[in-house]
């Protein structure tokens, strides 16, 4: 690997290394709560904080670049493969670490998201990578937010170092099933994927259970306690037992198979403080990211990876990133294919539906019905399915059910459990306290009796629901700007 | 006809008396824009109320717009003593939560004395309960009053951006429309104990001060010292152009969405922010 033009500036390095990171979804900094202090830089909130927002409107949080986009790998869906002809550069650590020191205390970012293409071969990289990381906790003493993506096939003490010195790690599955790996990213393979990841997940519940915590993340709401949640302790133990059938996540049943990594070197490295203080394990937990339309696979198969992910290794968050067709190849969609939002907009609400609302991906999605309807949400459509136990009491209704009506969340439910114990509700309170009664008007009574006359007809409640939500799929789908033409600006005329 | 006429009047006129015997003047307490003055306000205004009942007293916070006909009006200067009675009581008799939701509400752009007021009222009766009660409409205001400054506080930790003069002070304006410089402040003393920076509210001419390794502290700032501070947004850096480098990579072209952004990232907070500024 060469680099055609010598000595680039920083500048056009962070130009080149953040256009060739920029499909890379996650950049969140949540997960994490950790105070500052005198001699060094930096805390971490858990609610996460994102500092701008890109021209498309998706957030930015962290400094999301690439150490390199040289790349000895061939994914298919990937601009930085090694067939394509893109202006390559890579960045010393010393350069990451002013960037992102500088950056942050002008208030530009919450930390660092540190990527990488494949140089040379993957240990190399996870050394190089480490090697900054380091650099940047132990001599700049950078104390904010760091996500740093693990390379499929890099060693396990590089996995722990790495692990040791960021909040979150991450490594992406891409694709999920082994048939559509195989074909579409050819030098990786599902086992150098999936090992890493029960290594870390199981290094993450060994380091939780040495600091006195629970092995299991935190999750918001108490939505463990929820009898249908994927993360309740009794869904999580009948899963353990289980062998899955094949051709997807679970059947390796990694979790119990591999070791978590040896962290009792780590004091030699030198990646603790400077203090006696001792860094836990990525605190902010595991991610990875799935691609939305380049293969074939449906939704359920998508929902049942991202619960099985859940579930066998403690993700903290699956995220979806729509396909954006770069590459020309015959096993890729076509150039002019649109990037599916709707679809990725369906998945994450899906999502959601798992995280905080206690649904299950089989309750939403099944063989017969593997799609989501593109015009209304998946709650409202698991509502329509199920019309014979609606229209609930809010007055008396379980927390479970009434966080599972359309239009009512997590917080309006918390609320509507703490204000009924003091006072009856009105529609007018309920209006206050949050709920979007377009929606939840259909399924709830109030003090026993419906907001409006509604018949509880399943296609009736559908037009109506299609009506309210069809600006909303319109605007997702339709994100080109339209203007008023002026003779000065579109024509030159002046 | 005409003496059914006179009648009437006559009649309504009856009404109108006896509904102006009946309706005592009202008593309307108003005080300056600051935390301590509005509880020390609230303090006098009940005062007078254990007397007259509360119905007859109402809290504007100035400056009053419109003066109504038969009201009088009582300007209230701040009583530290006063202050702390009301603090103590709030968080003794009803409950922290109550007065965090009292601080937020303080702080908030809108004038929201009189419904800190009821909602004290409410709270006295009720105790402990009274976050939680929210079929009570004036539990709910409060609410959404401490959510909108809360919302106002996190926004501004966002999108806050600091010009490093001589990469050893960082100076920050904003231009909030709570009063919520001190806040944010906070969150900054804490990501940055070891740097010095200041925080400028613009609107409100005045300023948090962080010396490093110190105490923050506030202080009001005088237009000549607005002035020269004004200059530290044009100060060179080339940290400024890297970051607009990146901002206007980061975004994917066929993804664009200037709806979502304007939700996300609101125009009128995007004055001070270095990515949307316009270049010289």
């Amino acid at each position: 690997m060469f680099e055609l033009q010598k000595g680039l500036s920083v500048q056009e390095k962070l130009h080149i290394l953040a256009d060739a990171a920029k499909y890379d979804v996650a950049c969140t900094s949540s997960g994490v709560d950790r105070k500052g202090g005198k001699g060094m830089l930096g805390n971490a909130r858990a609610c996460g904080i994102c500092h701008s927002f890109a021209a498309d409107g998706r957030c930015i949080s962290l400094l999301k670049i690439l150490m390199t986009n040289h790349c000895v790998y061939d994914c298919k869906y990937c601009i930085n493969r090694v067939s394509n002809d893109v202006q390559r550069a890579a960045f010393t650590p010393e350069e990451i670490c002013e960037l992102t020191v500088e950056f942050y205390k002008r208030n530009y970012i919450e930390g660092l998201f540190l990527s990488s293409g494949v140089l040379r071969n993957p240990t190399y990289t996870m050394e190089k990578m480490c090697e900054t990381l380091a650099l940047l906790r132990n001599q700049y003493h950078f104390n904010g937010y760091i996500h740093v993506k693990t390379i499929p096939g890099a060693s396990d003490e590089l996995l722990a170092k790495a692990g040791c010195l960021a909040d979150r790690i991450s490594i992406n599955l891409e694709l999920p099933t082994e048939e559509s790996l195989k074909e579409l990213a050819p030098n990786k393979s599902f086992q150098t994927i999936i090992n890493p990841m029960a290594k870390v997940s199981n290094t993450i519940a060994e380091n939780r259970i040495a600091l006195g915590k629970n092995a299991h993340m935190e999750r918001s709401f108490g939505n463990r306690y929820l009898r249908g949640s994927i993360f309740n302790d009794e869904n999580m133990k009948s899963l353990e037992g289980k062998k899955e059938n094949t051709g997807m996540i679970g059947q390796t049943d990694a979790r119990s198979g591999l070791k978590a990594l040896d962290l009792t070197n780590d004091r030699e490295l030198g990646i603790y403080g400077a203090s006696d203080h001792i860094r836990p394990f990525a605190p902010a937990g595991q991610s990875t990211q799935m691609i939305i339309g380049a293969s074939g696979e449906s939704d359920y198969t998508l929902l049942q990876t991202t619960q099985r992910l859940y579930q066998s290794f403690d993700l903290k968050r699956v995220f979806y990133s729509a396909y954006i067709p770069i590459n020309e190849d015959s096993a890729l969609p076509s150039l002019d294919t649109a990037p599916p939002l709707l679809r990725e907009h369906r998945l994450y609400q899906a999502d959601w539906l798992l995280r905080f609302y206690g649904f299950q991906a089989d309750e939403l999605l099944s063989e017969e019905k593997p799609d989501f309807n593109v015009q209304i949400d998946p709650k409202c459509d698991w509502a329509l399915r199920h019309l014979d136990i609606f229209p609930i009491e809010v007055q008396t209704a379980s927390y479970d059910m009434i966080l599972r009506v359309p239009g009512i969340g997590p917080r309006s439910a918390k609320r509507i459990m703490q204000a009924r114990r003091y006072g009856s509700l009105s529609y007018e309170g309920l209006k206050k306290m949050g709920v979007v009664l377009k929606r939840a008007h259909y399924f709830i009574t109030c003090g026993g009796h419906m907001m409006f006359k509604t018949p509880i007809e399943e296609k009736y409640i559908m037009r109506q629901l299609i009506g309210a939500h069809s600006k909303e799929n319109w605007q997702i789908t339709h994100t080109e700007q339209y203007h008023q033409m002026s003779l000065f600006d579109d024509f030159g005329v002046s | 006809m005409i003496l059914a006429f006179r009648e009437y009047i006559i009649q309504h006129l009856c009404c109108v008396w006896m509904f102006y015997e009946k309706w005592d003047m009202m008593k309307i307490f108003t005080c300056k824009n600051r935390f301590e003055d509005m509880m020390t306000c609230i303090y006098d205004a009940w005062e007078y109320a254990l007397v007259y009942g509360h119905e007859n007293v109402s809290l504007i916070r100035e400056p009053v717009v419109q003066l109504s006909f038969m009201d009088e009006y009582i300007h209230i200067e701040p009583d530290a003593d006063k202050v702390k009675k009301v603090v103590r009581s709030i968080i003794k008799s009803i409950s922290y939560e109550a007065y965090m939701d009292v601080y937020y509400a303080a702080l908030s752009a809108d004038d929201t004395l009189d419904d800190i007021y009821r909602f004290l009222n409410v709270g006295f009766r009720m105790g402990p309960a009274l976050t939680r009660m929210l079929t009570e409409p004036v539990v709910i205001r409060m609410m959404e009053h401490r959510r909108k400054v809360g919302n106002e506080i996190h926004y501004w930790r966002e999108f806050t951006r600091f010009n490093a003069i001589e990469n050893k002070v960082y100076v920050a304006h904003i231009e909030p429309k709570c009063d919520v410089i001190y806040m944010v402040a906070g969150h900054f003393a804490d990501r940055m104990t070891s740097e010095h920076f200041m925080i400028i509210d613009e609107n409100r001419k005045y300023a948090v001060m962080h010396p490093a390794d110190g105490e923050m502290y506030l202080t009001d700032l005088s237009d000549s010292e607005m002035n020269v501070l004004k200059k530290t947004e044009e100060y060179a850096d080339e940290y400024r152009v890297l970051w607009d480098v990146f901002f206007h990579t980061i975004g994917i072209r066929q993804r664009e969405n200037a709806k979502c952004q304007r939700n996300m990232f609101p125009v009128w907070m995007r004055k001070h922010a270095v990515e949307f500024m316009e270049k010289k």
